[in-house]
């Protein structure tokens, strides 16, 4: 005769959990065990208790509460906000990439380009391939840059109000000013040595 | 339109600003979140509590969910990391995996059935639901979530393995035990 079944198959026999076969080998266990047949009949009703708890009551409106806890996704001050910071970062970017291909301070940069605009359009063309080619670089990371910053600001602004988060976004910028202004000083020592 | 992609496609919806999108989803698994909780708080307004809290850090975290998973799944292991912060903050000790889960009755490895007399079968079945429900609290927590996980929620044990990242067979023997606790603790006077 087959061994008996343990206690943890005999509810996965309950709940379908056997395979065919060891469910065919059990049954037909069954009928030549009392032992089995007992342990069967003491958990089914208990199986049946098991899967057929009553639910939770909720509260009429719960989904109401729930999204009214839930902040502006969408929110129009964190798009201009979002806007606002990108393009001050590519300008900035753009400025310093000129700023460090060209070799020259960007007050000459302008001054150059200025004159090559006034003076005739051949001696602008290869100041035009380089700004381009960089803007192209430029404009790329950038853009990887942009979805990071969305991204983040996206469940940033899920846990801030849209007043905290504009707090931040100008002390960002203040403090990112702060550096670029700390670097060309650092860059214009360079030139006078 | 099965179930995972409607759920997919209301996530992206609600990615994208549309807060109907995530209403649905709020009332769609209210009631099996809040049965999940109310079993392991074992308070009513605890669990409503903290199915809103939730619901909340699932909206905060939409962009970490991956459509190759079932988002019931993802919903119930943030749910899940919530009821292990509460069981931590309330100083409740968590099993580890390696220490003997009998609840205090001794050894429940899987064994021959005991030839023992019925406890269990001289109750009507609502009988065995109330004392089930009282008994519940008594169960350690690592062996009711499991059960609840299973039994009120209906995830399959392979699921189950997923929400907690526990092996099948380490689940399928939490959720064993916490039947047999249940079976003596029903049973007893």
């Amino acid at each position: 005769m087959m061994s008996c079944f343990s206690a943890d198959r005999i509810y996965l026999y309950l709940e379908g959990e056997l395979g065919p076969d060891d469910r065919r080998a059990f049954e037909e266990h069954l009928g030549s065990c009392p032992i089995c047949r007992d342990a069967l009949e003491e958990r089914r009703p208990l199986h049946q208790a098991f899967t057929s708890l009553p639910p939770l009551e909720i509260p009429l409106g719960f989904a109401r509460a729930v999204m009214a806890r839930i902040p502006e996704r969408t929110g129009t001050a964190l798009s201009r906000a979002a806007a606002f910071a990108t393009g001050a970062l590519a300008l900035m970017a753009g400025l310093l990439a000129l700023h460090f291909l060209l070799g020259k301070s960007l007050a000459d940069t302008l001054i150059q380009a200025i004159r090559s605009l006034t003076g005739g359009f051949g001696g602008l063309l290869p100041l035009l391939a380089k700004v381009l080619k960089s803007a192209a670089l430029v404009l790329e990371i950038l853009y990887e840059l942009a979805s990071a910053l969305a991204g983040g600001l996206r469940i940033l602004f899920s846990y801030l109000g849209p007043g905290t988060l504009g707090l931040i976004l100008s002390l960002g910028s203040l403090l990112l000013l702060l550096l670029l202004f700390g670097a060309k000083r650092l860059l214009s020592l360079g030139e006078k040595t | 339109m099965s179930s995972m992609t409607d759920d997919i496609r209301l996530v992206e919806l609600a990615l994208k600003g549309d807060r109907e999108a995530f209403e649905v989803i709020v009332r769609r698994y209210e009631q099996p979140l809040a049965n999940y909780l109310g079993r392991l708080t074992g308070e009513r307004e605890t669990a409503l509590d903290f199915a809103q809290d939730i619901f909340l850090k699932a909206y905060a975290s939409l962009n970490s969910y991956r459509p190759a998973y079932k988002f019931s799944t993802w919903l119930f292991k943030i749910a899940s990391n919530h009821m292990i912060d509460h069981w931590r903050r309330k100083k409740i000790p968590l099993i580890s995996l390696d220490q003997p889960l009998d609840g205090g009755d001794g050894s429940l490895t899987p064994q021959i059935p005991d030839p023992g007399p019925s406890v269990v079968r001289k109750f009507e079945l609502a009988e065995i639901r109330t004392r089930i429900e009282r008994a519940l609290e008594s169960v350690p927590e690592a062996l009711r979530e499991v059960f609840v996980l299973r039994h009120v929620n209906e995830f399959s044990y392979e699921e189950i393995a997923d929400i907690k990242g526990l092996p099948v067979g380490t689940v399928k023997n939490r959720v064993f035990q916490a039947k047999e606790i249940l079976r003596r603790r029903v049973g007893a006077p």
